[in-house]
């Protein structure tokens, strides 16, 4: 029996309204527990795509699959069972007076025990580093320490699939850092991971599925090395490798190979090289 | 005479037991790209409100220590008197547009002068032009990109004819290709006007290759002050402080060999380095 996809999205097209289709006729599948960067200049249509993951957008005409089943036959609140989504910008989604009431809302509607519903909170706070902060009033917190708000309302959930659209904008690099490291052990507790972000490093370190968006078609789809390994098609959404990816392309004469992720590999490439060198002059 | 001074400034916003700014000290020179960067919190806006007007007279508080820019102290000037001197670039390009047309938003400063009709007209044409978007003098601001929103910011700002240009953060919310061309609008009006800019900046890897001279903020203080190659040479300390460092310049700092030679900071540059490497 062939193994069913976690999210299978079918031939979606979608446009607002009647304006042009901002997503065309795409198809790809997703399994469970691959960690996914979805990236593309701003306008490729990459959070309209997201959002019908949890059926804020339903396609126009195609489908999405979440396990299987139709979401065009799914509620929203069902699908919020399965899909949690953190949005760009944490005001626009955080709006009770304290940081726990605010991580315990979705916990209140999916009608759990006050028991589990504190449960869950204070692990989901725990997870995100603010577990001293249940009583603050949220707006009192950074809006790095917001967005890490919005993140432990959606952790709450325990939803399987776990959307996160540009975590890290706007943070500074120590708070981009953590965000990332609690994606990280979501996903290797198993939780399907899909993140939106135009900083390629990221992508790098964290992803190891890149799908590149254009003008609402998917331009390339696959591990990331392979992704960056071309160059050429990246610079068609105006984007290009992280800079030690692009340094490590310049050195292909000396057979560094293109898809050099990380400035650890590449250091330890360049010494063996060197070591090789040495031991045949020997 | 640098064209702006800050001696001994301590800033703290009201009711807040730590000061955001804590005698900070800095000459900056007509036509020098300044950079800053830092965690958050760390006192980068607070500085940048400092030398626009947003403080003192529409955020409180109380500061020591004295800003001059030409001369003249900077908190005896009126906002219209500073709107004039230094133009201002924030993080998000919705929240600073006002006008539903890309003219009528350039036009609004240099109308608030009191200026004539052609004086204006010319100032309009002059700022688009500087800021690399001619050609969208008659379109709607909605219809824009973020970079050319922020874009259309920076020739606002520049139909002051300011003497200074303080941006902050104004590349957070764009895409790779808008953060580039702000950089790009940035670096010509730099070089080949001589404009003065200071720009709060997370991302390091453009700030190392355009800006002069690279201020680390930490805590309300200046950690780190210096050239690009001077700062991100400091692996230890910045990692401690939170900032990131280009990525070919840490390969370099793995490596350990560019004494005799420069740290290299751009992808250029790390090239011509590790072909010297790999060479001998």
């Amino acid at each position: 029996m062939q193994r069913k996809a976690q999210i299978k999205v079918d031939k979606l097209t979608y446009h607002y309204g009647t304006g042009p289709p901002v997503l065309k006729d795409i198809s790809f599948e997703i399994e469970k527990g691959e960690c996914i960067a979805l990236i593309g200049q701003n306008g490729a249509g990459k959070t309209t795509l997201a959002k019908h993951f949890n059926g804020l957008h339903r396609p126009s005409s195609g489908k999405v699959y979440i396990d299987g089943t139709d979401t065009a036959s799914m509620k929203v609140s069902e699908l919020a069972r399965k899909v949690g989504f953190v949005f760009q910008n944490p005001d626009h989604q955080i709006f009770h007076d304290t940081v726990a009431r605010e991580v315990a809302f979705g916990l209140k509607n999916l009608r759990l025990s006050p028991r589990e519903i504190e449960e869950r909170t204070a692990a989901a706070l725990e997870a995100v580093g603010l577990a001293e902060h249940r009583q603050t009033y949220p707006f009192n917190l950074s809006k790095g320490q917001r967005q890490r708000v919005a993140l432990a309302s959606v952790l709450a959930m325990r939803t399987e699939i776990i959307v996160l659209d540009e975590p890290t904008t706007g943070q500074d690099f120590r708070e981009s850092v953590q965000i990332m490291e609690i994606v990280r052990k979501l996903n290797e507790n198993g939780h399907t991971i899909i993140f939106i972000t135009h900083d390629m490093s990221l992508v790098a370190r964290y992803a190891r599925r890149v799908l590149v968006l254009c003008r609402g078609e998917i331009l390339a789809d696959g591990d990331v090395r392979s992704v960056f390994a071309a160059p050429e098609i990246l610079k068609k959404t105006y984007l290009r490798p992280p800079q030690i990816t692009n340094l490590a392309q310049r050195l292909g004469r000396h057979s560094i190979p293109p898809g050099v992720l990380g400035v650890r590999e590449l250091y330890e490439l360049l010494v063996k090289m060197r070591r090789e060198k040495i031991g045949c002059c020997n | 005479m640098a064209l702006l001074e800050i001696e001994n400034f301590s800033f703290s916003y009201p009711r807040s037991e730590q000061p955001a700014l804590r005698e900070i000290n800095l000459k900056v020179e007509k036509g020098e790209f300044i950079g800053i960067t830092g965690p958050t919190g760390a006192g980068k806006s607070t500085l940048t409100y400092c030398l626009n007007g947003i403080i003192p007279h529409f955020l409180g508080g109380s500061y020591q220590g004295r800003i001059s820019l030409g001369g003249t102290s900077i908190f005896d000037l009126s906002p219209a008197q500073i709107s004039r001197l230094v133009g201002s670039v924030f993080q998000d390009p919705e929240a600073q547009l006002i006008s539903p047309e890309v003219e009528q938003e350039v036009a609004f400063g240099p109308e608030n002068l009191g200026l004539p009709p052609a004086e204006i007209g010319k100032r309009i044409g002059k700022a688009l032009e500087l800021a690399g978007i001619p050609g969208l003098r008659n379109r709607p601001t909605a219809n824009l990109s973020g970079g050319e929103k922020q874009r259309v910011a920076i020739a606002a700002a520049l139909a002051m004819l300011p003497e200074i240009l303080v941006l902050d953060e104004p590349t957070s919310e764009l895409d790779p290709l808008g953060t580039d061309e702000i950089f790009k609008v940035l670096d010509i009006l730099n070089k080949e006007h001589g404009m003065t800019i200071i720009m709060v900046e997370q991302k390091t890897e453009q700030l190392a290759a355009y800006a002069s001279r690279i201020l680390v903020f930490n805590e309300g203080r200046i950690a780190l002050e210096g050239e690009p190659r001077q700062v991100f040479v400091r692996r230890r300390e910045l990692e401690e402080i939170g900032v990131r460092i280009p990525q070919v310049a840490r390969l370099a700092g793995l490596l350990g060999r560019y004494e005799g030679c420069a740290l290299p900071l751009t992808v250029e540059e790390g090239h011509l380095y590790l072909e010297s490497i790999l060479r001998g």
